[in-house]
């Protein structure tokens, strides 16, 4: 039984982003949605000097990041300048999911990846479990510190990301980064109508010879069974500082769990048979 | 595109120019009230590395000058000292920031996405002045000098102007004394010359010069520009 048949009546189409990077005029207005709707806070003012970038990557207080790339082509004595903004891919197998102990990390009935605040306990187990490095805990002060003065620590520690809002899909509204995309860059809908969407588009820009340009992430079949959140780019994923083949990093559990018991049964007999023979 | 029968803003699609008469649209000829114009012709900045390639005439002769003490111009053209002042500066936005950033250099989530002065230059500029990616700048024209990180980057690239390589300077104008981030303000370099018709300034090309470092503190700060304009002279 799947995550979404729990919900019952209450399950709904699975949604995801389309992230269309050849149209991403690097704004930022992304960004800046996400952290005014979901109250995120500023995380320090510093300069990086990597291009227009002074976000950096993903993390507990940045689940919007606008990348921007630099390319010379010297074939054409041309400069090209990437702008992509990555955000939580909402993978279909999540890892973060799989090792959660609490069950904070939860699959919403829109099938999307969500933390919930007042259950995770910063135990950090998500943290490298994610093959993005979208996971992340919070080392600001606690804005809502807990009842119990004895588990009061300065830092929040605990672990935030995208939630797709959640809230607003709840209120039947569409996140706050796509509702803020000035050139639709960043479109949500219903996954398969995405998946089509992106589809057409690549025809489009392949047909009008764009070289590089490819879906990332859109692949149901790929390491984390396609992602809820994918991408249009316009080079390899590594040029974006994306991993090119991600796999869930669950995947190899069951038969790490399977050989470690065929070795602990091996060591088990092993000390009978010492026994039993030691006895004769 | 909106309908041929659409009106008042429904009729401006959003791929027209700017919002500047009350039509919603930008005019190229106006009925009545241009000092200059209404014919297109080229003047050189008012201050540029370079005379004009028409004709004598150099720059608008229309354009309004202030020759106040506090408002010194920079030689320019083949006059002497203009080499001191080599470099063509040009001032634009960031989307981050709105105007000079009094209003969004307090604002948080604005300040961090962009939260210190820089100064773009090409690698090739950089390598002749000595400056460092990352590393402090000091800009300087005959009116005051700031200080800026250094952001060196191909996007600006030499000019070929006239047979000669002309180096840019890009300086985001977004920052002052007050505010989340503060930083080196780039309108305390460009002069008060102004277009006789909408009486802006020229920031979008005025002459400096550049060195490696901060730039000097209190009174040492006007005695610096005072002594490269001594140099002018």
């Amino acid at each position: 039984m799947s995550a979404l048949d729990s919900y019952g009546a209450e399950a709904q189409e699975r949604v995801g982003f389309f992230t269309d990077t050849s149209v991403c005029i690097g704004c930022k207005a992304c960004e800046v949605a996400c952290k005014e709707w979901n109250l995120v806070p500023e995380d320090g003012l510093v300069w990086t000097g990597e291009s227009y970038d002074n976000t950096s990557e993903l993390g507990a207080n940045s689940w919007r990041h606008v990348a921007f790339v630099e390319q010379t082509e010297p074939e054409v004595d041309a400069l090209r300048w990437l702008m992509s903004s990555d955000v939580c891919k909402h993978c279909t197998h999540a890892a973060c999911l799989d090792v959660c102990p609490t069950g904070a990390l939860f699959r919403t009935e829109y099938s999307t990846v969500v933390v919930q605040e007042d259950v995770c306990n910063g135990c950090g187990y998500c943290v490298p479990a994610c093959p993005f490095g979208v996971l992340d805990k919070r080392h600001l002060p606690r804005k809502d510190p807990p009842a119990l003065p004895l588990l009061t620590k300065k830092e929040d520690g605990r672990v935030w990301k995208c939630t797709l809002c959640y809230d607003r899909l709840k209120g039947g509204h569409e996140p706050a980064c796509a509702k803020a995309c000035p050139t639709d860059s960043i479109q949500f809908g219903p996954l398969d109508e995405l998946r089509e969407r992106a589809d057409k588009r690549l025809e489009k820009l392949q047909a009008e010879n764009w070289n590089g340009a490819r879906l990332y992430g859109r692949d149901p079949d790929d390491g984390v069974g396609g992602f809820g959140a994918f991408f249009l780019l316009l080079d390899e994923p590594e040029v974006y500082g994306l991993p090119p083949d991600p796999v869930v990093t669950t995947r190899d559990l069951p038969e790490m769990w399977r050989t470690a018991a065929i070795a602990a049964g091996a060591v088990v007999a092993g000390v009978v048979a010492a026994f039993v023979g030691g006895s004769r | 595109m909106p309908p041929d029968d659409a009106e008042a803003q429904d009729a401006i699609a959003g791929d027209h120019p700017f919002i500047m008469q009350a039509d919603g649209r930008s005019w190229l000829f106006v009925p009545q009230g241009l000092e200059d114009g209404p014919l297109p012709t080229h003047y050189e900045p008012h201050e540029s590395p370079f005379g004009n390639p028409l004709y004598s005439q150099r720059a608008n002769p229309r354009r309004q000058q202030f020759k106040r003490p506090e408002n010194p111009y920079n030689p320019v053209a083949d006059e002497p000292g203009a080499e001191l002042y080599p470099y063509v500066a040009t001032t634009y936005r960031l989307t981050e920031h709105h105007t000079a950033g009094g209003m969004s250099r307090t604002v948080p989530y604005l300040s961090e996405l962009q939260p210190a002065m820089f100064c773009e230059v090409s690698p090739e500029l950089a390598a002749e002045a000595g400056l460092e990616h990352g590393g402090w700048a000091t800009i300087y024209s005959s009116r005051s000098a700031i200080e800026a990180r250094m952001l060196v980057t191909d996007r600006i690239p030499p000019l070929e102007i006239q047979g000669r390589k002309t180096h840019q300077i890009g300086l985001p104008y977004h920052w002052g004394t007050r505010g989340l981030t503060t930083g080196g303000a780039a309108n305390d370099l460009s002069s008060i010359a102004l277009d006789p018709n909408v009486h802006i300034q020229e920031v979008k090309a005025f002459s400096v010069g550049i060195k490696p470092g901060r730039r000097p503190r209190g009174e040492a700060l006007p005695r610096f520009v005072e002594e490269i304009r001594e140099r002018a002279r």
